[in-house]
């Protein structure tokens, strides 16, 4: 078993970008993590990452073991097992197919199993509908998986080594899920600096959980029946702290992957402008590079406006946001995701931001604008909900929520 | 693959069983006993998966408590098939992989009637269509979804009282629907190496079907009727002896494909009517000489296919 | 590695709401009673609605499904004027809570409740216990004395041989019951039965009140043998903050065990820092039987006689729990739940199955002979 050991600077390797598409900067990366145990049920649009990888191991380009599922719902059943086995697992999935596996991705967070996935991000059913939509991720997230969200496609590829860093750590022991904004990421090629072998092995602990389903570790029982009068809050107790925990290794993580790398993330929130700002467009994913062009134009006609974008959905950085947000007249929340019949028809994003500065010594007025039915957004939509933004800092806004891309009257 | 007999003396099978005593079984459940014949079988180098249902809430509800003297993993009403698949692909990779040293290990599931004929079957089709080894699954068939007080399943005989079937004053039979026939579905997977039928009687037949199984070199299964006094309403010091009657009335029939090579295990010479089986079981004290003839017919009909099997030594699908 | 062991005395919380109320709790056999103790209680709770009291009945849900033969318990709560019924559907046999004992088997005066616990933990000081049998009310009192009661008791036995009137022993039991307690008479009985469609029952019912036994009863808590006994403390693993190894799981295995009060047990569960992470426990080594699970739900037990015994081993085989050991064969009392199966597989009628009630105390109880009826779901 490896140690950690920090690499003096000068031997960091500095390998050339390669132009991948999301889907395949993620399978290079499950290639080097040294993953045992693979799980694949075709959906769109994720199904290319499992298309790469079906494609290295036929060619012997890594040794793991790849199951065609007979559906979304064994998939993730595979997976789940194999964990518990002590493989360290990849998996992934979109949209209904997402759905279809909510059985087991709920259970294999209640049972603190480190498996890890991508999740092409797609609009649910019905219409069937290949749009993103942040939804199927999003549904997700009360059970306890981390979730990192992915703003490019070298960041999909980083936070997929991560993700195995941070799940497996005997302080966490979560599954995680690498979400990323549909085929924006898994269908648009760019130039990749990918994860070097050495860099993973030196980066990655072997996956050795507490205690494993195998007879080696002898008649270890997983997941009982309990009755709830003798055990209960304390087994959802684990997983809350387990969250809690997260916290600091993924700030450990990130800060060893800059070492290793090169490349370095602040690990919860990118924050841009963000140090006088009176004006903040809070969002996540492949668009923020379009609101940050938005908001560093209105900067050069005088207006405070800065981003801040989450990486992580769960554990959810509340006092980060907080602080990110002190000083802060307005903000917008940018998202992809909708709670019907949510108070004031609002997104699931903007409960979450909602949520945290409820505990803010001062509150920013907060406007939602939601991006639904897949639509893309432009450039042109983005600056229009800017201004918005900014109005409402004089003006009371008529309306919380908005829905720029649709046709039609925005009731 | 062995088709020696493995366990030939009642004195000479292992004393340990690791499915052990010490659960909220039923007081004469025939999935337990069941249970506990094929961990006597299947041996200390056994992991077992659990999905949900009696077999897995019977054996704890509690806290601090547990029966398995191996390791056990529970999983989703419909997982079984799949969680199969997941921890023999593991083993077998970190076999390969040098993380784990070589090692037989058998995968077996106890997975109810409704777990694998329902809401499983999906999951239990792609489990047989690889090719790990020592992968078997076990269709514990108490011909009801039990744990959730007896619910028909898609093994539920015809004339059965359940919960959601039950006989009443306009629907006088009970359960209308025709018995499933699991072995028969697993068979019919392109080179399934082992399928068999089972139930507690006669004695040593399930272990050495178990045994036959582990042995066979690929995903195998084994359709193991195990009645239950509770949803079938019979006397639990009956279990056996129920066992022993569905096989001598025909009602349930005994067989064993080997490589696509079928066996029929046991002729009932002469078959006894069916009513010798049906009689003692309150599920069924609702139905008429009329129903019982019926059934008896279906049964007689059906022995036809049993014995063109035999004789061609190949299945032929009774329908 | 040998685990450090604590002290530990267990909280007992009282509820002064619940214990305003009268609860009637109907002990019997999982399965064989299921459908005796539903009639029983949905009777005396429709009866307590159609004179006007607040009422309720169930089955903790924590302890369903039953199984055969496990012992179950049924709950009827009956309000009082001012007194609102609420619901406590966890309901412990702690404080003083049950007014009334109902007793299906006279197996369940010797063994441990559905709770694990003594028949008479959470009994009122003047509970009425009613049982379902053909032996005495002395030999009653002498039992529960015995095996199931470690406190006061200042109230009342009454016995009636149920099957001897009515095979659907609920009715000759709601009977008896009237003949107790005055809080639910006769009449609102017959009439509840009108109500419920059961009017073919009455009969068994007037005829349950006429035969029934009534004693009066005064035990102070030192006669009894449990008061002696019963050890309330738990033994329980040092906390050091670390989550568990199989030894120290199967030190709180041994606790929760041996616990022999509803509190014990409780005490003896883990805090949360203890668990290790992924819902993981322990199974018994290889050999050995699940020390977390003995099962007193044996009303009946095997007797083999060894002469006749030809060691053929099918009694072992056979057994759905295990509980009889392969060399030399011998019955694990303790695991044996009185199914009756190693008697029916003998081939040379070695086994033979006796009344615990018999082989303990001797005595020869009519009720418990009968022969197992189940035709309906009690569910």
């Amino acid at each position: 078993m490896s140690a950690i050991k920090p690499m003096p600077p000068v031997a960091i390797e500095k390998p050339k970008a390669k132009v991948w598409n999301g889907a395949r900067a993620i399978a290079e990366t499950v290639k080097v993590a040294d993953v045992d145990v693979i799980a694949a049920y075709p959906i769109r649009p994720y199904t290319g990452i499992m298309n790469a990888l079906a494609s290295m191991i036929a060619d012997g380009e890594f040794t793991a073991d790849i199951i065609v599922a007979d559906s979304e719902h064994s998939q993730f059943e595979v997976v789940k097992h194999a964990s518990a086995v002590g493989a360290r697992v990849f998996a992934g999935s979109s949209g209904v197919g997402l759905a279809f596996a909510a059985e087991p991705i709920i259970v294999t967070a209640l049972s603190q199993l480190p498996v890890v996935a991508a999740i092409g991000t797609r609009a649910l059913d019905d219409p069937g509908n290949f749009g993103m939509e942040w939804s199927d991720a999003l549904m997700f997230r009360d059970f306890g998986w981390l979730i990192s969200w992915a703003k490019t496609v070298q960041e999909a590829a980083d936070m997929t080594l991560v993700a195995y860093r941070v799940a497996e750590d005997r302080r966490v022991l979560l599954p995680h899920f690498i979400a990323l904004d549909g085929a924006a990421i898994t269908h648009v090629a760019t130039p990749v600096v990918p994860v070097t072998k050495q860099q993973a092995t030196e980066f990655l602990p072997p996956y050795r959980p507490p205690y494993r389903i195998d007879p080696q570790d002898g008649p270890v029982t997983k997941a009982q029946h309990i009755a709830p009068s003798l055990i209960g809050p304390e087994e959802r107790k684990t997983i809350d702290v387990a969250q809690k925990r997260s916290k600091q290794v993924i700030a450990e993580a990130w800060k060893d992957f800059a070492k290793y790398t090169g490349r370095e993330y602040t690990p919860f929130l990118e924050t841009i402008g963000m140090e006088d700002a009176e004006f903040a467009l809070i969002g996540m994913g492949a668009y923020m590079k379009d609101l940050e062009l938005v908001a560093s134009r209105l900067r050069s006609k005088g207006h405070k406006v800065g981003t801040v974008r989450l990486r992580y959905v769960r554990p959810f950085p509340a006092e980060e946001l907080i602080n990110a947000l002190g000083g802060v007249k307005a903000a917008g929340v940018i998202e992809f995701g909708y709670s019907f019949g949510s108070p004031f028809g609002t997104g699931s994003l903007y409960h979450e931001v909602a949520t945290s500065l409820y505990e803010a010594d001062a509150k920013p007025t907060l406007l939602d604008f939601l991006f639904l039915g897949g639509r893309e957004p432009t450039v042109e939509h983005f600056t229009q909900l800017a201004e918005k933004v900014i109005e409402s800092a004089h003006k009371k806004p008529q309306k919380k929520t908005y829905w720029l891309t649709l046709r039609g009257e925005d009731i | 693959m062995s088709s020696q007999v493995a366990f030939k003396n009642i004195k000479e099978i292992p004393p340990v069983d690791y499915y052990t005593s010490g659960r909220r079984t039923c007081a004469g459940c025939g999935p337990a006993l069941g249970y506990r014949i094929i961990s006597k079988a299947a041996g200390p180098n056994t992991i077992f998966i659990g999905p949900t249902g009696c077999m897995y809430v019977a054996n704890a509800h509690q806290f601090l408590t547990s029966p398995y003297a191996v390791p056990w993993h529970h999983t989703q009403l419909g997982g079984g098939g799949a969680a199969a698949i997941g921890v023999a692909s593991a083993l077998r990779t970190l076999m390969l992989k040098g993380k784990r040293k070589l090692e037989d290990i058998n995968v077996v599931v106890m997975g109810g009637d409704g777990a694998m004929a329902d809401i499983g079957f999906s999951g239990l089709s792609m489990g047989l269509s690889y090719d790990y080894q020592r992968l078997l699954y076990i269709i514990y068939d108490n011909e009801a979804y039990m744990n959730t007080g007896v619910q028909a399943s898609s093994t539920t005989p015809w004339g059965a009282t359940t919960t959601f079937t039950p006989a009443g004053k306009v629907k006088p039979i009970g359960n209308t629907r025709l018995k499933k026939n699991m072995a028969l579905v697993a068979a019919a997977h392109p080179k399934v190496k082992y399928v068999a039928t089972a139930t507690l009687w006669p004695p040593l037949d399930l272990m050495n079907k178990v045994h036959r199984a582990l042995n066979a070199g690929g995903p195998t299964l084994i359709h193991v009727l195990l009645p239950c006094p509770k949803g079938w309403f019979t006397n639990p010091s009956e279990t056996v002896d129920l066992s022993r009657l569905a096989v001598e009335t025909g009602m349930w029939v005994l067989w064993e494909s080997i490589e696509g090579q079928f066996k029929l295990n046991y002729r009932p010479k002469p078959r006894k009517h069916v009513r010798e089986y049906l009689a003692p079981q309150g599920r069924f004290s609702h139905l008429k000489d009329e129903d019982m003839e019926k059934i008896d017919k279906m049964i007689e009909e059906e022995w036809k296919f049993w014995e063109e099997s035999a004789k061609l030594g190949r299945l032929v699908v009774p329908y | 590695m040998t685990v450090k062991l604590v002290k530990v005395t267990p909280k007992v919380e009282r509820y002064p709401e619940y214990e305003e109320l009268d609860w009637v709790i109907a002990h019997g056999l999982g399965v064989d009673h299921t459908a005796d103790i539903t009639s029983f209680s949905q009777t005396i709770a429709q009866a307590g609605s159609i004179k006007g009291i607040e009422t309720y009945y169930y089955m903790r849900y924590d302890d369903s499904p039953e199984r055969n033969y496990i012992p179950m318990a049924f709950y009827t709560v009956l309000g009082k004027p001012k007194v609102p019924v609420l619901l406590h559907e966890e309901v412990e046999p702690v404080g003083e809570l049950f007014k009334v004992i109902a007793v299906f088997s006279s197996s369940l005066l010797l063994q441990k409740t559905a709770q694990r616990a003594l028949l008479f933990d959470g009994a009122k000081k003047d509970a009425i216990l009613l049982v379902n049998t053909s032996i005495t009310t002395d030999d009653v009192v002498r039992l529960v004395k015995k095996y199931n009661l470690a406190q006061d008791w200042f109230g009342k036995v009454v016995t009636i041989s149920a099957a001897k009137i009515d095979s659907a022993i609920a009715y000759p039991m709601l009977g008896a019951l009237a003949r107790g307690w005055d809080r639910i008479d006769l009449d609102s009985i017959l009439t509840a039965l009108d109500v419920l469609g059961k009017e073919k029952k009455k009969e068994s019912v007037r005829k349950g009140y006429e035969a029934a036994s009534v004693k009066e009863v005064h035990v102070l808590a030192e006669e009894t043998e449990m008061f002696k006994k019963i050890k309330r403390e738990v033994e329980l693993p040092e906390f050091t903050g670390e989550f568990w190894t199989p030894d120290v799981y199967y030190a709180y295995q041994k606790a929760a065990a041996e616990a022999q009060t509803y509190p014990s047990r409780i005490a003896a569960m883990p805090r949360w820092e203890v668990l290790a992470p992924g819902l993981i426990e322990f199974g018994p080594q290889p050999g050995k039987r699940n020390l977390g699970f003995t099962t007193p739900w044996r009303w009946q037990r095997p007797i083999i006689d060894m002469n006749k015994c030809t060691d053929c081993k099918l009694c072992h085989y056979y057994c759905p729990d295990g509980a009889i050991d392969f060399a030399p064969i011998k019955v694990d009392i303790d695991y044996c739940k009185g199914c009756g199966t190693c008697e029916k597989v003998c081939p040379v009628k070695a086994i033979k199955m006796v009344p615990e009630i018999e082989y303990l105390e001797g005595l020869r109880d009519e009720e418990v002979l009968r022969r197992f009826e189940q035709r309906e779901y009690g569910f």
